[in-house]
């Protein structure tokens, strides 16, 4: 039997030259499916890559019960030296908590091709870079603590007009330098970091967004959280940094997945249809051999494996050429959504997808000619013209 | 018209062939109709857009700005009406259901009055102090009917008593407006101005005005800009002709992408149909040797061809953006709600589109094959050699 699917397959696949045009409806129809689909995971994968990176596992966010991002979280300063007494979290070596309130704010920007956009100013505290191992500074210098002076995140002037060493960045007291950049390989990168307490006064909050630290371990998390959620005047809730982060983006992904997702399926539907069409066409040039295959003693199961088979090795042909040329575009390349900036990525786990689309294709595609195939009485197939 | 008896009778020679070329083509226009709809409704709101109009609001956030620079932007020269807006931001029953509401005061009337909102309606609002007005989009996303009752829980904007929770009844239901597809909802400023810890009240989080002469709206805007720029409340001025203009997305080119996509979709069935008619013209060699010998013309031969590949095109452009059109209005339904995007619009432009592609597609499809019938040999065609 398996020697004779090899057979019939070995048959069916030299004879694919002489139907080029057919075949490649297959492989250009699979090409533009996964193209596509590929193209737009990149922008959630990147995102996703981005969120990833950011959050040591034993580090933890806490922010105000309920809150939706760390812009509508508020900690009064009081209660925020309540949280950094809590247990779990790790010590500096002055024996202080290895903790920080921190800030955010929006600050309005030009985007390279002139719209007006956000991007993020965050503050950090006196460990602000202790908690930070990542952090280091790649050009020019920190910011001084107590000046107005900020720093810029690698990735920002990949989509932000203004965000280099050197520019002057307007806030309400006026205009803040930036004195240096830095890198930490997160989402932090597209962003701006100055003194907490001296961004505070300019943009003139009076509490905190959130506080940062560094537990002494992951397990040491469930202890942590339940000393502030048991604490009834401190209405905060902790997160693992990297659940935040999920958290937080957890709409968006599911936006643009559906959205990927939903022009995937339209589009392999068309596909599908073009599939079936040249598998019945296959079919039908073939009728001669596979009626002559079948005389001889071959059986109808290896003609019709042959026929999936065809529909597979085209399909896959086709999202590999889809992929890699989604790969070619996108993989690496600069991007942002609202005020996040990372890089699109075309993952090995997209290029696994793309394989399952694939064959999913090709078997729909090819069950139902390979039955015609098998199915085909061979004298009539052999009398036909 | 004479060679359709002909070209029908060709096409149904292999059914399941000119079926499933003609669903695969209907889905790539379905495609079409999503994507270049979207486009369609960026340009809608780009152009529907009031060059008067010109929106302002806090350059830094944080709890809004008081009233009283509502009444400093009515004093600049160029301004005819200004509103004082507070937004209350919040949700029903879970998180995930995200709600807007806007307060407004009765100068919304004069800066809002394209947007579909009656007098009888405003003035509901002005008389029930817990009213509001809602379009067609919001009240099917919350099931709401005139006189049903609508809450909602803020964080961002509590009572005077701690409490989270805002009650309002629903007065009327207007239409949408294409610039603002995902529907609004508009209140009484004076409302949640009033019920606020006295600490908040007077603040608002935007001021909407507009400009007497619309094409001097950007000075205004600027003027505004520049009163500000160094008080102790920095504003952020926008006109709405230059909010609507492109179509960024949260910084995505959006014109780029659904381009992008309607165009793997042509692509895709422009070598399905090529195919399809090269194999056509490919089987019936023999018979169009037969029509030129009984003195079809090339002209002749030529149509007939343009003709069957072009059917299947027209058709299924027709039916798929047919489907885009009905698959557009199920989208909310489909969707994560609240994300901003609008809703594609099927217009003529975006018809004529799609028929000036679906031709293209039958022109190109058809190119090769005219050319071999066009060189054919009709003795060797008709000997069956070619």
């Amino acid at each position: 039997m398996l020697r004779q699917i090899f057979i019939v397959s070995a048959i069916n696949l030299r004879s694919l030259k002489q139907r080029p045009w057919a075949s490649l409806v297959v492989v250009v129809g699979m090409a533009c499916v996964i193209g596509v689909l590929l193209s737009m995971l990149s922008l959630t994968e990147g995102m996703l890559a981005a969120y990833d990176k950011t959050g040591d596992p034993s580090r933890a966010l806490v922010v105000s019960t309920g809150a939706l991002g760390e812009g509508n979280s508020s900690i009064a300063r009081d209660k925020a030296r309540l949280i950094m007494d809590a247990p779990g979290i790790a010590k500096a070596p002055d024996g202080s908590p290895l903790a920080d309130a921190g800030m955010n704010t929006g600050v309005p920007v030009y985007r390279l091709n002139g719209r007006q956009a956000y991007n993020n100013l965050r503050g950090f505290g006196p460990k602000g870079v202790m908690l930070r191992p990542e952090f280091h500074i790649v050009s020019g210098r920190m910011f001084r603590p107590g000046t107005r002076e900020l720093i810029v995140g690698v990735a920002a002037k990949t989509q932000f007009k203004g965000m280099t060493v050197g520019d002057k960045v307007i806030l309400p007291d006026g205009e803040w330098p930036i004195v240096g950049s830095y890198s930490t390989g997160d989402l932090l990168d597209g962003q701006l970091v100055g003194d907490t307490e001296t961004v505070m006064k300019a943009v003139r909050k009076t509490a905190y967004n959130s506080v940062l630290v560094r537990l002494t371990s992951p397990a040491a998390f469930p202890a942590f959280k339940a000393a502030l959620t048991t604490n009834p005047a401190l209405a905060v809730e902790p997160y693992l940094q990297r659940e935040w982060y999920k958290k937080i983006g957890a709409d968006m992904f599911n936006f643009f997945k559906v959205l990927a997702y939903g022009i995937g399926i339209i589009l392999a539907i068309g596909a599908l249809f073009g599939c079936l069409n040249t598998m019945y066409a296959a079919v039908a040039a073939r009728a001669r051999e596979i009626a002559t295959l079948r005389a001889i003693g071959y059986g109808a199961f290896p003609v019709a494996v042959s026929v999936i088979l065809e529909a597979v090795i085209l399909s896959v042909a086709g999202a590999a050429i889809g992929a890699g040329m989604a790969w070619a575009l996108y993989d690496g390349a600069d991007s942002a959504f609202g005020s996040n900036v990372f890089k699109l990525s075309v993952s090995p786990a997209l290029f696994g997808l793309a394989l399952i689309w694939a064959v999913t294709v090709a078997l729909l595609g090819g069950l139902l000619p390979s039955i015609r195939a098998a199915r085909r009485p061979v004298v009539e197939a052999l009398r036909a013209t | 018209m004479r060679y359709l008896p002909l070209v029908w009778a060709a096409i149904l020679r292999k059914p399941t062939r000119a079926v499933l070329t003609l669903l695969s083509v209907m889905v790539a226009f379905t495609l079409f109709g999503l994507t270049i709809g979207l486009n369609a409704t960026f340009d809608l709101m780009a152009e529907k857009a009031r060059a008067d109009r010109i929106y302002t609001w806090p350059r830094f956030g944080g709890s809004g700005v008081p009233v009283a620079v509502a009444r400093q932007i009515e004093a600049i020269p160029g301004v005819k009406a200004v509103t004082a807006i507070g937004f209350i931001p919040g949700y029903v029953q879970d998180p995930k259901n995200q709600a807007f509401l806007i307060m407004v005061d009765q100068n919304a009337a004069k800066v809002f009055g394209d947007w579909n909102i009656s007098p009888q309606m405003w003035n509901a609002v002005w008389k029930d102090r817990t009213g509001i007005v809602m379009t067609r989009a919001q009240a099917e996303r919350w099931h709401k009917k005139v006189g049903d009752t609508f809450t909602m829980i803020s964080k961002a904007v509590k009572r005077a008593d701690g409490r989270t929770d805002w009650t309002f009844k629903v007065l009327a239901i207007a239409e949408d407006v294409p610039q603002n597809s995902n529907g609004f909802v508009f209140g009484n400023y004076d409302y949640i101005d009033k019920a606020r810890p006295t600490a908040d009240q007077g603040k608002v989080s935007e001021v909407d005005l507009l400009a007497t002469d619309p094409s001097a709206s950007a000075d205004v805007a600027q003027r505004i800009d520049h009163k500000f720029a160094n008080s102790a409340t920095p504003m952020q001025t926008i006109t709405e002709k230059l909010a609507r203009s492109g179509n960024d997305f949260g910084g995505l080119d959006i014109k780029a992408i659904t381009h992008g996509i309607a165009l793997a979709g042509m692509f895709m069935v422009l070598f399905l149909t090529a195919n399809g008619i090269a194999q056509s013209v490919r089987e019936r060699f023999t018979e169009f040797a037969t029509l030129k010998t009984l003195g079809f013309s090339d002209r002749a031969v030529t149509a007939m061809v343009v003709l069957e590949s072009a059917l299947p095109c027209i058709l299924g452009a027709a039916l798929g953006v047919g489907v885009a059109a009905v698959l557009a209005r199920q989208i909310p339904k489909l969707m994560p709600p609240n994300f901003g995007i609008p809703l594609p619009t099927i217009s003529p432009m975006v018809i004529l589109w799609a028929a000036v592609s679906a031709f293209l597609v039958a022109l190109l499809s058809a190119a090769l094959p005219i050319l071999r019938l066009r060189q054919m040999d009709i003795a060797t065609a008709l000997s069956g050699r070619a």
